[in-house]
């Protein structure tokens, strides 16, 4: 059995670039709609379209659960008898515990989907836009309820292609390739390392979420949240602000943190209020833009009188 | 020390004074009284805060009621590893059945209430409210019901009524806004 899972951003072109790689490959491509087709051969139905509809409803709740246990089931089976690639569906954490697999993440930027978007399915940009949001919402709530793992953590791959200034054969051939050494008889051989190395890696502090945040404020709040039991992501989100009349994005923006169970979007500015201006200006076109998503800003003023509550005395910028 | 006279002028500019909050907490008394006639009423202070507000709320209804109180940790450890919020004191009546009224003195984030929703929730109350004497919608990060408010205060840090900044001011019988120095 020879795996290749392929995750793309939707608008990436990761859709193609996996068919390409099947068919140069030999590999059974399998991707939702071979599923569904297979699925129902055994007379297995998907209940509903979007699992994110259905939470709170426990009835539908266990139907989608059933449907993605035979859904799994489903692709180990294939892989047993098969070489497959695997188009989405979690497949790097399917196989996470499979050496041999190659996993892939297909990205390029928000602004290039878009503009792939709008001319693949012939659509205006704020409709690209939204499609392409829905889509990426789709895609994180469904990791999270199944997998329980954030979809924007790039650590589960081997391969990351970014398909921006790229023949999408070219970058099916780089898999490809990638795959053949990657797949090879070979020994994975980590470097010796002392134990003193080891345990300085262990201990080293908060890495992850030093190197994460862009401002120290940031950071603070997150350890806020996290100390409410509040589940957050951090600038999960990028929402266009303007673009010129070739569909050109002059203007996005990014919230620092989503809270899902609230589904409330907050930026934090900790600049002095003449200065924030700008990042007030974003938010009240980008109420204007996207009336249906609640964002709100935490000012200077508001941070301070936060910190204070919690007696927590900040450093004067 | 006269308790009507700001500690220093520059410092504390009063925003409600001892008569308006007098006043409203009647009105509030009244509400709740009336509200919770003929109920199984708890009323539930927020330990520290919301003592003063709840000793003079209390005196202004006149119907039966039981009172509780709870306290939880506060967020406070920067840099530091935050932890989680936790009960520091719990209650010592059960609220299972009852009619819970939750007693705060200040609704900002709703973080902290909104715990305290989610944990007493899980115990089964005939049902749960919430008043508070001040709430600053504009400081809200998560949603919390409240049915009986006080005062809606813009955006800024207040102290006395219960409110302190690093445990003073609390014993100020007005509520005013705080600067530092």
């Amino acid at each position: 059995m020879g795996i290749i899972t392929i995750s793309r951003e939707f608008g990436s072109g990761g859709e193609t670039v996996a068919r390409i790689v099947a068919e140069k490959t030999g590999f059974m491509l399998v991707n939702k709609k071979t599923i569904t087709a297979g699925l129902t051969e055994f007379g297995i139905e998907k209940p509903l379209p979007s699992i994110e509809k259905h939470i709170g409803n426990e009835k539908a709740e266990e139907a989608v659960k059933k449907y993605i246990e035979a859904m799994h089931d489903y692709i180990y089976d294939l892989a047993i008898r098969n070489n497959l690639v695997i188009l989405g569906r979690g497949g790097s954490i399917l196989f996470q515990d499979y050496p041999p697999a190659l996993h892939v993440r297909i990205i390029a930027q928000f602004t290039h989907r878009v503009k792939r978007v709008m001319k693949l399915y012939d659509i205006n940009a704020r409709t690209a836009v939204k499609l392409i949001k829905e889509q990426d919402s789709d895609k994180r709530v469904y990791y999270r309820q199944v997998f329980n793992v954030n979809w924007t953590n790039l650590r589960s791959y081997n391969l990351v292609v970014n398909t921006e200034n790229m023949v999408l054969e070219d970058a099916a051939d780089m898999i490809i390739s990638a795959y053949h050494i990657h797949g090879g008889p070979r020994e994975v051989k980590d470097a010796p390392r002392s134990i003193d190395t080891e345990e300085a890696i262990l201990s080293a502090p908060g890495e992850e979420d030093a190197e994460k945040f862009m401002h120290p404020s940031e950071e603070e709040f997150s350890h806020m949240l996290d100390f409410y039991r509040i589940r957050w992501e951090y600038e999960p989100k990028t929402f266009l602000l303007e673009w010129d009349s070739e569909g050109n994005v002059l203007e996005a923006f990014s919230p620092d943190f989503y809270l899902p169970d609230q589904d409330l979007f907050i930026e934090l500015t900790t600049q002095k209020p003449k200065q924030a201006w700008k990042k007030n200006r974003k938010i009240r076109r980008m109420k204007e833009l996207y009336p249906d998503v609640n964002v709100r800003l935490i000012d200077k003023r508001g941070f301070e009188s936060l910190l204070k509550k919690h007696h927590i005395e900040q450093d004067e910028e | 020390m006269s308790e009507d006279k700001p500690v220093s002028e520059d410092q504390l500019k009063i925003v409600l004074t001892r008569e308006e909050i007098e006043a409203k907490i009647a009105e509030l008394g009244k509400a709740i009284s009336n509200d919770y006639a003929g109920k199984d009423l708890v009323l539930v202070g927020v330990l520290r805060g919301s003592v003063y507000f709840l000793v003079d709320l209390t005196r202004k209804m006149h119907i039966p009621f039981a009172t509780d109180f709870i306290s939880i940790s506060q967020y406070s450890d920067p840099g530091g590893a935050p932890g989680v919020v936790r009960i520091t004191k719990d209650l010592d009546l059960s609220i299972s059945g009852k009619h819970v009224l939750i007693v705060e003195d200040i609704v900002d984030t709703g973080l902290s209430l909104g715990y305290l929703l989610r944990n007493l929730k899980t115990r089964n109350p005939a049902d749960l409210k919430v008043c508070t004497l001040l709430n600053v919608e504009a400081r809200r990060i998560v949603e919390v019901p409240v049915e009986y408010k006080g005062f809606d205060l813009p955006n800024y840090f207040f102290v006395g009524y219960g409110l302190d900044y690093n445990e003073k001011y609390r014993n100020l019988q007005y509520i005013a806004e705080f600067n530092k120095p």
